[in-house]
């Protein structure tokens, strides 16, 4: 037996450390731990501030999935203080979501986790000339057609489009050799690349995706155009309690919305469409495929396969308050779905409701491992968090050694529901569709037959039922660019909207009855934000009193995912994860490292909160997190 | 594995002679269909190397280097690969764990005195509070480590340079900023939450044009890219000076573009390239696409709340004369204005006063020189 540890974890967000304990011999890993290694302290920070700023700084929980955290902010203050926002600002808002949806799919699956499943060592052996032949086979093959819906279409050819030429592959070829041989290898240097599972892959398809490696990092700054006209910037684009901030008109020179800019928005949707369909499906579901065929990433499936949780995601229409979030999402993963792996007849939906979410009894929280004080599980609403470091396995807090799997091991929680813990993601998204349709539960919006549709597609092509691809390291990184493909298909359908909408003369951006604290009345208000972001469920939930912050708590997808383990419900969404993975070099945990990336670890997100003075996190019957200091 | 500075280092070390590597350029000049006159200038790529840099992350969210990620001219890919040798970040590196914090020390051994030290993220103080462990360690002990080797250190965002978001009241962790754990050394500042792409990825493009640091103001921050206020260099300055104001986000102040100074704007006080470079090249700035400056660049800025109230009822701006222009809200549009234009200038002269001073004595120095010489 061989422990082995990961620390720094890269090509994440954040800090997080993983230990493994493998069978050398049989290459089985009998134990995992996952530790988030650092925290802030946001939502202590934003407490007795006005309500209205909380967004800003919440915001800077992460700054990779950044806007998420912005938008479940300002619709949990609106769901306290009953704001029901203009038609356009929630148009403009689901433009946002999808965008970064697309655009942080994109990134991760390019920048944060190819170099998993792809070295540029490899790609020196490849023939561009094969190469770009081979392109042309992935096109073909790897490609899901996916309708959009009727609107306006502007783009006359596909403007990102794989160069499929020698001289291309030729040319980025010898910029790796230029690398390689001048030993500044860079952010290549020091990797596993001697690792045989880099064999794999045909050294083609090296060169093809360190070519889209270089490409996408240039053209991932195009997409996220949107937010830089609604938002001002990104990272961390602008919004505002009750709308949003870019104003609309057709008649000022100055205005922040006028057709111009409505055009630029829509060639970066576009943009974002021809990049997933043409690079990003394409690319992952041929790396997956290959690996499938050879037995490789296909386990590793953990938790997925037996519990997954979502809230439901793009809401049609504004929406009243949290009861009203999923019966107007056009995603419908509201609810909880067990035992997916055991195929669709053993499949158990329980669905979650805006009641369930107030309902204490639905969600605990365990700080048994976790650092702070009190091992009891605690209901949230008696929930404590005072902090107590005690350092690793022999208690050395300056230099670790081991970390206390028995005892005490991360910054992170564990959240639980109806005592178990859950996976979120991408993945649980179109499992619980994918569930809910098949089992005649809902009958399918549009948006939710393209989810079935591009399944159906998947299993196909491998040949694989769903329960036996979808809960696995690749299902979980083919769930994310199917996730991508849906929200840029989803950010052309609330652009259509948004355009039809001011042409009836709508420019109302904001709702600001109630902008002026003095139209608020003394008293204590409670509301919750929900949001699928691009890592999953996400919810923020706000306590107003006399127009200020009483208290602040963010339940963020890493945090469902990365937790320690519980004593009664087991190893969470990582560490079941790595448990299920074969590892065949300990002393290179190449699968381990990229088991936890098909998450796409975000750990500033899981990891944020911090309460020093015992019992402040006072809570809500809103909230079945209460006073558990999230993280 | 043994590494070298260039080709001509290689050679040196390899105990081959400098005829040898002149012998080789001239191949490599003939191979690449260039000139013979092109010799030297082969004979200089061939012994030059890209500057090694070293990125640590501390407390932070990633959002600055995302931000670098966006940026557009330079873009990105050839900053990474043909500006710098990126040998060491979280976000990018391909490499994890032991291998990783191995190549680290080995990186900080063999360029020691040579590479750049990139830092994004403040630091919790004490080793013993497990606030902030990378590597098994306290991220406060590897960035003094790497500071104490590196030949210049750049504090990308306002993290890193003033202690930022998690700094803000009541500082749960006591986050500080890099300058205050590394004392020593000079600190090339680079705020904002996160700062401009191509601000970042200009500062480097500046050391990889000229080869040595942009020049800086008082504040360690590059004069090209925080030499002004966004409110000197915002395009809708004009609304303010006519007091033309957006009262609420939907009112028709808000959709004809005017100033957005009664909304909270921190552009009066803000030094930062959003007015004049803007995100995206020229494509927007929080303030064009309707949301007032917050002041990111600012220190402290996250304690200068509530961001909706306008800046002179801010408590702490510490403003002086510029209270006076709260009278512009109620209509005293002239003398508003006049103590705005007065304090404007005070704080531009106070700003600028030594760096006049000197660049007159320079000027005056260069006259006397030419003068000399005829």
């Amino acid at each position: 037996m061989k422990r082995v540890v990961v620390d720094p974890v890269t090509r994440i967000e954040g800090h997080l450390r993983l230990e493994v304990e493998v069978d050398e011999a049989s290459g089985k890993v009998n134990d995992a731990l996952s530790s988030g290694t650092a925290w802030r302290g946001i939502e202590t920070i934003v407490k007795n501030r006005d309500p209205r700023d909380v967004w800003a700084y919440v915001q800077r929980i992460c700054g990779v999935c950044t806007s998420v955290h912005a938008l479940a902010a300002v619709r949990a203050v609106e769901d306290a203080l009953s704001i029901k926002i203009p038609k356009n600002a929630h148009y403009v808002r689901n433009i946002m979501a999808g965008t970064i949806t697309a655009h942080d799919h994109i990134v991760h699956f390019y920048h944060l986790h190819a170099l998993d499943w792809v070295s540029p060592i490899e790609a020196l052996k490849a023939d561009p000339k094969a190469t770009a032949a081979m392109q042309d086979t992935v096109l073909n093959t790897y490609s899901i057609p996916v309708k959009n819906p009727e609107g306006y279409d502007f783009s006359a050819y596909p403007k990102a489009f794989p160069k499929a030429t020698t001289a291309y592959y030729k040319d980025i070829q010898d910029k790796i050799k230029q690398l390689v041989d001048s030993n500044q290898l860079g952010i290549f240097a020091a990797n596993w690349w001697d690792h045989p599972a880099y064999q794999i892959l045909p050294p083609e398809v090296h060169l093809m995706a360190v070519s889209h490696y270089l490409n996408m990092l240039d053209k991932q700054r195009e997409i996220v155009i949107p937010h830089v006209i609604f938002g001002g910037k990104n990272p961390h684009p602008h919004y505002v309690v009750g709308g949003m901030s870019c104003a609309i008109s057709m008649n000022d020179m100055n205005a922040p919305v006028n057709s111009q800019r409505l055009a630029a928005v829509e060639t970066a949707i576009s943009l974002a469409a021809d990049v997933v369909n043409s690079f990003y499906v394409p690319d992952a579901l041929a790396i997956a495929h290959i690996h499938a065929q050879k037995g490789s990433a296909i386990d590793g499936g953990g938790l997925a396969g037996i519990r997954v949780l979502g809230f439901g995601s793009y809401p049609d229409e504004p929406f009243a308050g949290h009861e009203d979030f999923a019966s107007a999402a056009l995603v419908r993963c509201n609810g909880v779905v067990e035992d997916f792996a055991q195929g669709l007849n053993s499949a158990k939906y329980t669905e979650l409701t805006g009641k369930d979410l107030e309902d204490s009894a639905v969600i605990t929280e365990n700080a048994k491992h976790s650092w702070y004080e009190n091992n009891d599980a605690l209901h949230p609403w008696d929930g404590e968090t005072d902090p107590n470091y005690t350092g690793d396995k022999n208690g050395n807090k300056e230099k670790w050694e081991y970390l206390d799997k028995d005892n005490k091991y991360s910054w992170i929680k564990t959240p639980k529901w109806r005592g178990r813990v859950c996976e979120v993601g991408p993945l649980a998204r179109y499992i619980i569709v994918y569930t809910k349709v098949k089992k005649g539960i809902i009958t399918p919006t549009w948006a939710e037959e393209i989810m079935i549709g591009q399944i159906d597609h998947v299993s196909k092509l491998l040949n694989l039922p769903p329960e036996k691809w979808l809960p696995s390291t690749a299902g979980r990184t083919v769930a994310r660019a199917l996730d991508a493909q849906l929200a840029a298909t989803m950010e052309k359908y609330f652009f259509d909207k948004l355009v039809k909408n001011i042409g009836t003369g709508d420019t109302n951006i904001a709702n600001t009855l109630k902008w002026e604290p003095s139209s608020w009345t003394n008293g204590e208000f409670k509301g919750v934000g929900l949001y699928e972001a691009p890592r999953g469920a996400l919810s923020h939930w706000i306590v107003i009193k006399d127009k200020k912050v009483k208290n602040y708590q963010a339940v963020v997808p890493t945090t469902w995912n990365a937790c320690p383990h519980d004593d009664q419900s087991g190893n969470g969404a990582y560490e079941l994860s790595m448990i299920d993975t074969h590892v065949a070099i300990p002393d290179k945990p190449l699968e381990i490292v990229r088991a936890v990336r098909s998450f796409d670890p975000c750990l500033a997100c899981a990891a944020h909160v911090y309460d020093s003075k015992k019992k402040t996190l006072s809570m809500v019957n809103t909230d079945p997190y209460i006073g558990s200091g999230k993280v | 594995m043994e590494r070298y500075d260039s080709i001509w280092d290689m050679y040196k070390k390899k105990g081959i002679s400098r005829r040898s590597f002149i012998k080789t350029c001239t191949a490599m000049t003939a191979l690449l269909g260039l000139a013979p006159t092109m010799l030297p200038d082969v004979v200089k790529a061939a012994e030059k190397r890209l500057p090694v840099v070293i990125w640590l992350h501390g407390h932070e969210c990633t959002g600055c280097s995302e931000a670098f990620l966006r940026s557009g001219a330079p873009l990105t890919s050839d900053v990474i690969l043909n500006m710098i040798a990126l040998e060491y970040d979280d976000t990018l590196s391909a490499a994890s764990g032991e291998p990783f914090e191995n190549h680290l020390q080995e990186i900080m051994k063999i360029y020691k005195g040579q590479y750049i030290l990139a830092v994004e993220g403040a630091a919790p103080p004490d080793p013993k509070g497990g606030f902030c462990m990378v590597g098994g360690r306290p991220f406060v002990e590897e960035v003094k480590e790497a500071a104490a080797g590196a030949a210049a250190i750049i504090a990308y965002g306002t993290c890193a340079t003033w202690g930022g978001i998690q700094a803000a009241r009541p500082n749960p962790t006591q986050a500080v900023s890099l300058n205050e754990i590394v004392g020593n050394k000079p600190i090339v500042n680079v705020p904002g939450c996160p700062p401009i792409p191509e601000v970042m990825t200009g500062v480097i493009a500046h050391y990889a044009m000229f080869g040595n640091l942009p020049p800086l103001d008082n504040k360690n921050c590059p004069k090209q890219f925080f030499g002004n206020r966004i409110h000197d260099t915002c395009y809708r300055r004009p609304f303010f000076d006519a007091g033309m104001y957006a009262n609420d986000f939907n009112d028709a102040g808000a959709r004809a573009g005017w100033c957005l100074y009664k909304l909270g704007c921190r552009g009066p006080e803000t030094y930062a390239s959003c007015g004049n470079m803007r995100w995206w090249n020229g494509l927007s700035y929080p303030i064009q696409s309707g949301h007032g400056c917050i002041g990111c660049t600012s220190k402290n800025f996250w304690d200068n709340d509530p961001f909706y109230t306008r800046l002179p009822e801010v408590a702490g701006l510490g403003l002086g004369n510029i209270d006076k222009i709260g009278a512009v809200a109620t209509g005293a549009l002239a003398v508003g204005i006049t103590a705005h234009l007065a304090t404007s200038a005070v704080q531009k002269r106070k700003r600028d006063q030594k760096e006049l001073e000197d660049k007159k004595k320079t000027a005056e120095e260069l006259d006397r020189i030419s003068r000399r010489k005829d």
